[in-house]
């Protein structure tokens, strides 16, 4: 029998998924998207995930980032079932662990990069003074290679900058996961690598990272890589063929 | 407690960032409920005005609230009695009202029986009814017209203004602390003063009962707030009674009352027990106090009530241009507010951030309603205080200020409501499919 390559071994579970399903209920028939999908991360532990365009590759990570909830299995982050949490723990428990990164960078444009990174921290949950508002915001911007942007509004920077601003924001509250939906697929392939690096360095100070990509190179660049096909997760040859 | 400060302070900065970020919007939102807001400033600051010069009329012609006022009965013993018992007494003052003509003597005055001077058609037919109600046409007296002036001469014992706030018009008040005249010193009322002004009558003054004829000195002008009831002079007990006996100041003709502040209970009884004792009937002493503010809202209910209604209607087509704002701006939101989800936003403080957008817009607009209601009033004041002077030393009033804060309040409530349920029910998923 072949190990199971979606289960890593060794640390305690960061996320762990079991028997995952989920139905979309659209104008159409019901469509089953998700069919026992079974997943686990550790800490600084990064997987990739890629999968045919409407494989349900972004449904699994809004399952994950508690977007939505599964219709079936279970969901432990950190040990604790988190199945069916309720909304308020699900926002507070997005806020504390999670780090969200999108294709579209949602940079609000009146706003400065310090500011865009800043929405993280005024959330609701919990507060802090400017003063240390601002030094946890250059902190994440620098960790990404762009405080010196801080002040610039988004018209003003380049799609890379603007999704290293994205990445600041999604570091910025140290999640425990980071989440990436195809963070590199508006960007040329130069400036994507500079992103992939910034989500590769969260993983060295031991942040899970699980990304959603049709980049195989990008792919490639991940501890595993994994393949969603007909509702179920499997692992794709170690290395996928551009 | 510091999670709700907490996300109160994260509300009012995304709040404040938002309306940084939509000036025009904003703007817009106010100018459609400034009008409305300015509308509830406006009635209320109004109905405040009205209320106080309504009270202060009402104070002129009547008496402050909760003063006591006594009638008396005409009997010869009630002034020499009143006279006496009010002797030193700061806390009420006596009136005696007479009839007196000023200018020539025997002839028919301008205005027989004191009849105010604007009536239809002139001074004209004016009947005078004495207390058993005998009533005689004041003009049928067979004496050749002259120029004199009939008015009501009320004499005082003291300094009545505490009880009755009389504005001075021109000149001064009567003093009574300096000793008494010989030559009596009258104070008149406008609708006095307007005879005077029109008639030129000689200085003789003949009061009813009177020993002789004396020279007045008219020292000033005041509004008694009884101008519609005749031509009026005000005139020191002691001055007049140089002229005529104590006993004339209560004959048949003349009208009596004490005015008493509200803890002379002791003085009401005292003054009763010995008019009593001096043979006037114990029924013919009414005591009522007097109840002036209370008459004053009853009036301005209604009136406020209508207004206010107008101006509600005015505030909810305001609310309504917020409503309509605040919806397309949600909608326009759409992804930023379901990003906020996605970074732990709880749905109530999504609800909050649109609130504190109309309701600091509410708030600013109810800052520049008030600063126009303020600025409009003060250019009022200085255009018209010289002609009205009720308006001469008006202010913005605080409950005005407090109306108008109130009312940009509820409008943005009321207008961001809506706006406020529909961002927080924004799929979070709403990015992931962007």
């Amino acid at each position: 029998m072949s190990p199971d390559l979606t289960q890593p071994i060794g640390t305690p579970a960061l996320i762990r998924l079991s028997g995952i399903t989920k139905t979309l209920k659209g104008q159409q028939q019901p469509r089953t998207i998700l069919d026992g999908v079974d997943l686990t991360v550790h800490s600084g532990e990064s997987v990739a995930i890629l999968g045919r365009s409407g494989s349900g590759k972004s449904t699994l990570l809004s399952l994950i980032g508690l977007f939505d909830r599964p219709d079936g299995g279970q969901y432990m982050l950190e040990e604790q079932d988190i199945s069916r949490i309720a909304e308020r723990r699900a926002a507070a428990l997005r806020s504390a662990r999670f780090g969200f990164v999108f294709q579209r960078f949602f940079l609000l444009k009146n706003l400065t990069a310090a500011q865009n990174v800043a929405m993280a921290l005024v959330n609701g949950q919990g507060w802090l003074p400017r003063r240390k508002r601002r030094a946890r915001v250059l902190e994440a911007l620098e960790q990404v290679g762009i405080a010196h942007l801080a002040k610039n509004k988004p018209p003003k920077l380049s799609g890379g900058e603007q999704q290293r601003v994205a990445i600041a924001r999604a570091l910025v509250r140290d999640p425990r996961i980071l989440l990436a939906d195809e963070p590199t697929g508006a960007l040329d392939t130069e400036t994507g690598n500079l992103v992939i690096d910034a989500l590769h360095s969260a993983t060295e100070r031991g942040c899970g990272l699980i990304l959603v990509t049709h980049d195989h190179a990008h792919a490639n660049r991940m501890g595993r890589v994994l393949r969603l096909q007909d509702g179920k997760l499997a692992p794709a040859h170690q290395q996928v063929v551009a | 407690m510091i999670r709700m400060s907490g996300r109160f302070r994260s509300a009012l900065i995304i709040g404040g960032q938002g309306i940084r970020a939509r000036k025009l919007r904003t703007l817009l939102s106010m100018l459609s409920l400034f009008l409305g807001v300015l509308a509830v400033v406006v009635v209320q600051a109004g109905s405040e005005f009205a209320q106080k010069e309504l009270l202060a009329d009402a104070e002129r012609s009547m008496a402050k609230d909760g003063t006591l006022q006594m009638y008396m009965p005409p009997h010869e013993k009630a002034a020499p009695v009143a006279l006496e018992t009010l002797r030193g007494r700061q806390d009420a003052v006596a009136m005696f009202e007479n009839r007196a003509i000023i200018g020539e003597p025997n002839v028919a005055p301008v205005n027989p029986g004191g009849a105010p001077f604007d009536q239809p058609g002139g001074p004209g037919r004016f009947y005078r009814c004495d207390n058993r109600g005998n009533c005689t046409d004041a003009s049928q007296t067979g004496a050749p017209p002259g120029k004199a002036i009939e008015l009501n001469l009320v004499a005082l014992t003291g300094d009545i203004r505490p009880f009755r706030g009389f504005r001075q018009d021109s000149g001064q008040w009567l003093d009574f602390a300096s000793a008494p005249s010989l030559a009596p010193r009258i104070v008149l009322n406008k609708e006095a003063a307007k005879g005077f002004t029109r008639y030129q009558v000689p200085a003789q003054m003949h009061v009813d009962n009177g020993t002789a004829d004396s020279t007045p000195q008219i020292i000033g002008v005041v509004d008694d707030g009884g101008a519609s009831y005749g031509p009026m002079a005000y005139v020191r007990a002691d001055e007049l009674l140089n002229w005529m006996k104590p006993v004339a100041l209560s004959d048949g003709n003349a009208r009596l009352q004490v005015l008493m502040s509200p803890q002379a209970r002791d003085l009401e009884q005292t003054l009763k027990a010995r008019l009593v004792a001096a043979g006037v009937q114990a029924g013919e002493i009414y005591v009522n106090r007097i109840n002036a503010r209370e008459r004053v809202e009853d009036q301005l209910a209604m009136m406020r009530l209508i207004f206010l209604g107008m101006a509600a209607l005015v505030l909810l087509i305001g609310t309504a241009g917020i409503l309509n704002v605040g919806l397309a701006t949600v909608g326009e939101r759409i992804e930023e507010f379901a990003l906020r989800r996605a970074v732990g936003t709880p749905r109530i403080l999504l609800a909050g951030i649109v609130l504190s957008e109309t309701l600091l817009t509410g708030l600013m607009t109810a800052g520049a309603a008030i600063g126009a209601g303020a600025l409009g009033i003060k250019a009022g004041a200085s255009m018209f205080g010289s002609r009205f002077p009720s308006l001469a030393n008006v202010e913005f009033p605080w409950q005005a200020g407090v109306a108008g804060v109130v009312a940009g309040l509820v409008a943005g409530l009321l207008g961001g409501l809506i706006p406020a349920i529909r961002a927080a029910r924004i799929p979070i998923a709403t990015v992931m499919r962007a």
